[in-house]
């Protein structure tokens, strides 16, 4: 409960930003769900063939699983506001779609009869007749619609169009779930608390709620798309993957930008997604900048006969090359590897003075590995040990998350991970040296569009300051100093930076 | 336009419904300023007759005339809104005050707000709901008696020139049918317009009309005043419908049937020594006075109708008891 309290006070304005978005984005979406789906049943009410086909095509709808629905986006729209908009809207259709024309078609038909007699028109009868009295069913489809729409929109942190599950995700990645429980809490209190809203509204007069729902229709609508539409680098934006590692670098990025060029103005897109989105978001030029592991471009974004290897240098000479025909310039990596590591605990590690890998060749017969599904299957996983150092040991399967606790309790005395996990220097475990260079290096670097490269030397020139920068213990620090000291990526961006006496000019 | 030029007259008027014809060859004429009753049984084609004066359901063949014009000559909202409708539903508006469903055509006629209150709150007072009560009440809030009061006045509201009521009292209780049906005469009396009324109770019909339309399966057999049809059943089927409507009732049948059926004893003037009763009122109102006094008698506002004796009551049950 403290650390709680703790994370809610020291995330206090990340969150009151996630909400502002997520409720930007929930309530743009309602309102353009509540322009289609109502009009078009009130049209579709004297076509019962045509309403049923809409109901059925609403419901099919309804059953693309919504992750689903975002990937179908990413390829027409691109990333960000637009497809989860997109995407919350069809989740919303059917439900007002479906209760306008339950509310409108379930009348009297008696009362339909006597506004009929008396000479109404369709619009009289609607607006005097038909709306009001179906107005609680609409109403509670609206209420349907939305609670929808809020849970649905913890996606979108998926796509970079942030949220409460920016909280949600990054609770899962860092393993933090506190976070992950703001997020879901503050998600489904946003819910409840508007449904009340909603709620209330049916015993207000009609004709103020109308009127309301208009101008906050034009208002919001019109500054929402606006906010949605409005072209996104104004100066410069940069983002990062989810995770910390990622957040620290490109706030360093920023300060030094920013020191360096006061005329340019850094936009910071933390935990923007995953790698196929922030690749697609800087080929379409929605961000400038985004720091990018050597060996997931060979691996993942282009296509080539090379493989990640151990040799770092031939990675990212590789890897530079490929993107550079893609119009896109990656500039020199840091220092550090980010890659797969085996991780012992220093008793065991000073028991029997290991340092290497291939130190384990002594006492194969003592291991007890614990290792992710996959790095047991890689062939440069546990299957490129066997071959390269030789070594066979007792292993069993663990789920990433358990590894380090199963590390720490002795249940297991050597585990995979990655080199600049946090857990190494919070529970003081040693990585081995690979001293047959087995792992593929991942070395992070600045990816942009040579476009931008060649517009904006001076940016280039800042971002360069980190070249051969960071070592893996470096990193390992400021990730436990985030994950696991809960301080904001800034600071420890800005400690690191004037530590090593970056900021000072050339 | 005078309310003295007002008539409808259908002229070889049929409608069908797929191969079924639920009117057959209707030809009659309603006099402007009348109150004319359709009777028949359900299915007889009455209700379909009815809503084909303001075009809920078209004419298959034939033609029907409104002031010597075609119907299909004028407007269709000009035309509704000269013709009040009352359901047998009500139907009055439940998401609108007693207020609003009263001034709903007046204001859709673009009556001046503060004249359209007056004219509700005097409507009010005129089927005895206190305006001050009522107004503001929701129809939900109104028992099926007042809300049919307030479904007959909204038709009236706008002083329409003809008013459509399609069996409005055939859903309510005894006491509050007797109390609206007087209501009808009255606002009749006072408004002038035309009504056609639609029921499927002889009692009713014969109470209530100036002239009355027998319908059965889509032919109108008969059209006379009550007193005609009374006397002179045009066939076995109208004779018939006299036993079976009744005696559903008996304390139910108004005094004034006992005078057309031929019950009461002449009277040449009003004898202030006999309980005297309305012919309006019906039998169970009258029957205490009976059992005391032997005889009342029944009077026509202020002329006499006749004495109603026991003997002649009983004569009466015997000859109209339901099996």
């Amino acid at each position: 409960m403290a650390t709680f309290f703790q994370t809610l006070v020291a995330q206090r304005a990340d969150l009151l930003t996630a909400l502002g978005q997520h409720l930007l984005l929930s309530l743009v979406s309602l309102l353009i769900a509540l322009v289609i789906a109502i009009p078009l049943a009130i049209w579709v009410i004297p076509r019962p063939k045509i309403a049923n086909f809409f109901l059925q095509i609403a419901g099919v709808l309804q059953t693309i699983p919504s992750l689903a629905l975002l990937g179908m986006l990413i390829p027409l729209v691109g990333i960000g506001n637009v497809p989860a908009v997109i995407s919350l809207v069809v989740y919303a259709l059917l439900p007002i779609f479906q209760n306008t024309y339950t509310g409108l078609t379930e009348i009297d038909p008696s009362l339909e009869e006597a506004a009929t007699a008396f000479g109404m028109t369709r619009w009289e009868k609607l607006r005097k007749v038909e709306l009001p009295l179906a107005f609680p069913v609409i109403l509670s489809g609206v209420r349907t619609a939305m609670v929808m729409i809020i849970g649905t929109a913890t996606l979108a942190a998926l796509i970079g169009a942030g949220g409460l599950g920016t909280f949600i995700l990054l609770g899962i990645n860092r393993n933090n779930n506190t976070m992950t429980l703001i997020g879901a809490l503050a998600s489904a209190l946003l819910a409840i608390i508007l449904s009340f809203g909603l709620r209330h509204i049916r015993h207000l007069r009609l004709k103020p709620v109308l009127i309301t729902a208009a101008a906050l229709l034009t208002i919001g609508g019109g500054f929402g798309v606006y906010r949605l539409v409005r072209p996104k680098p104004v100066a410069i934006t940069i983002a990062g993957k989810l995770g910390s590692e990622p957040d620290v670098l490109i706030n360093m990025y920023k300060e030094l930008i920013e020191k360096d060029n006061p005329n340019v103005k850094v936009t910071l897109k933390p935990n923007f997604g995953q790698t196929s989105f922030l690749f697609n978001a800087l080929k379409t030029d929605q961000i400038t900048v985004y720091p990018e592991f050597t060996g997931t471009v060979l691996e993942s974004l282009v296509k080539t006969t090379h493989q990640a290897t151990g040799d770092p240098a031939a990675t990212y000479q590789q890897a530079k090359k490929a993107l550079q025909k893609k119009q896109l310039t990656y500039l020199p990596p840091m220092k550090y590897n980010n890659t797969y590591a085996l991780v012992v605990r220093r008793d065991f590690a000073n028991k029997y003075h290991l340092k290497k890998i291939s130190d384990l060749d002594r006492i194969s017969d003592q291991v007890n590995a614990g290792f992710d599904l996959e790095f047991l299957d890689r062939t440069d996983g546990y299957k490129g040990i066997q071959k390269r150092y030789g070594l066979n040991f007792k292993t069993q399967s663990m789920s990433a998350d358990l590894r380090y606790e199963a590390l720490r309790q002795g249940k297991v005395n050597v585990v995979d991970g990655y080199s600049t996990d946090s857990q190494i220097p919070q529970y003081d475990f040693v990585v081995l040296q690979d001293d047959q260079h087995l792992f593929p290096t991942y070395q992070g670097a600045p990816l942009l569009r040579t476009e931008t490269a060649k517009a904006h030397p001076e940016i280039v020139h800042s971002l360069n300051r980190l070249k051969n920068k960071i070592s893996a213990a470096d990193m390992q620090r400021m990730n436990y100093q985030v994950n696991v000291k809960r301080q904001s990526a800034a600071k420890v961006a800005h400690r690191y930076l004037s530590e090593h006496h970056l900021l000072g000019g050339d | 336009m005078m309310a003295e030029s007002t008539s409808i007259e259908f002229r070889q008027v049929g409608k069908r419904f797929g191969t079924q014809d639920a009117v057959k060859d209707l030809n009659l004429t309603i006099e402007a300023g009348e109150l004319f009753v359709l009777v028949g049984a359900s299915g007889s084609g009455k209700t379909t007759t009815l809503k084909m004066i303001n075009r809920l359901e078209e004419t298959t063949t034939g033609e029907i005339y409104y002031q010597n014009r075609p119907l299909t000559s004028i407007p269709l909202r000009e035309l509704r809104l000269q013709m009040g409708y009352v359901l047998q539903q009500i139907a009055l508006f439940p998401n609108m005050t007693v207020a609003q469903n009263i001034g709903l055509i007046p204001e859709m006629k673009k009556m001046p707000a503060t004249k359209i209150k007056q004219r509700v709150t005097a409507l009010l007072s005129e089927v005895g709901l206190d305006a001050q009560t009522y107004a503001q009440r929701l129809p939900s809030d109104l028992s099926g008696g007042e809300q049919q009061r307030v479904g007959i006045i909204r038709a009236f509201a706008a002083q329409p020139q003809v008013v459509l009521m399609d069996e409005p009292f055939s859903a309510l209780d005894p006491i509050s049918r007797a109390q609206l049906q007087k209501l009808t005469l009255k606002i009749h009396q006072r408004q002038k317009s035309t009504i056609v009324f639609v029921t499927h109770d002889m009692n009713e019909a014969l109470q209530l009309g100036d002239r009355v339309g027998v319908m059965q399966a889509g032919k109108l057999v008969q059209v006379g005043s009550p007193d005609d049809i009374a006397q002179h059943p045009a066939n076995h089927f109208v004779s018939q419908m006299f036993a079976s409507t009744q005696t559903n009732d008996i304390y139910g049948v108004y005094l004034n049937r006992l005078k057309v059926l031929g019950y009461l004893e002449p009277m040449a003037a009003i004898d202030n020594k006999l309980p005297a009763f309305d012919n309006h009122q019906t039998i169970g109102e009258a029957l205490p006075a009976l059992q005391k006094e032997g005889a009342v008698q029944i009077n026509n506002g202020a002329e006499p109708a006749g004495k109603l004796t026991n003997k002649q009551l009983l004569a009466f049950m015997v000859k109209f008891k339901k099996e």
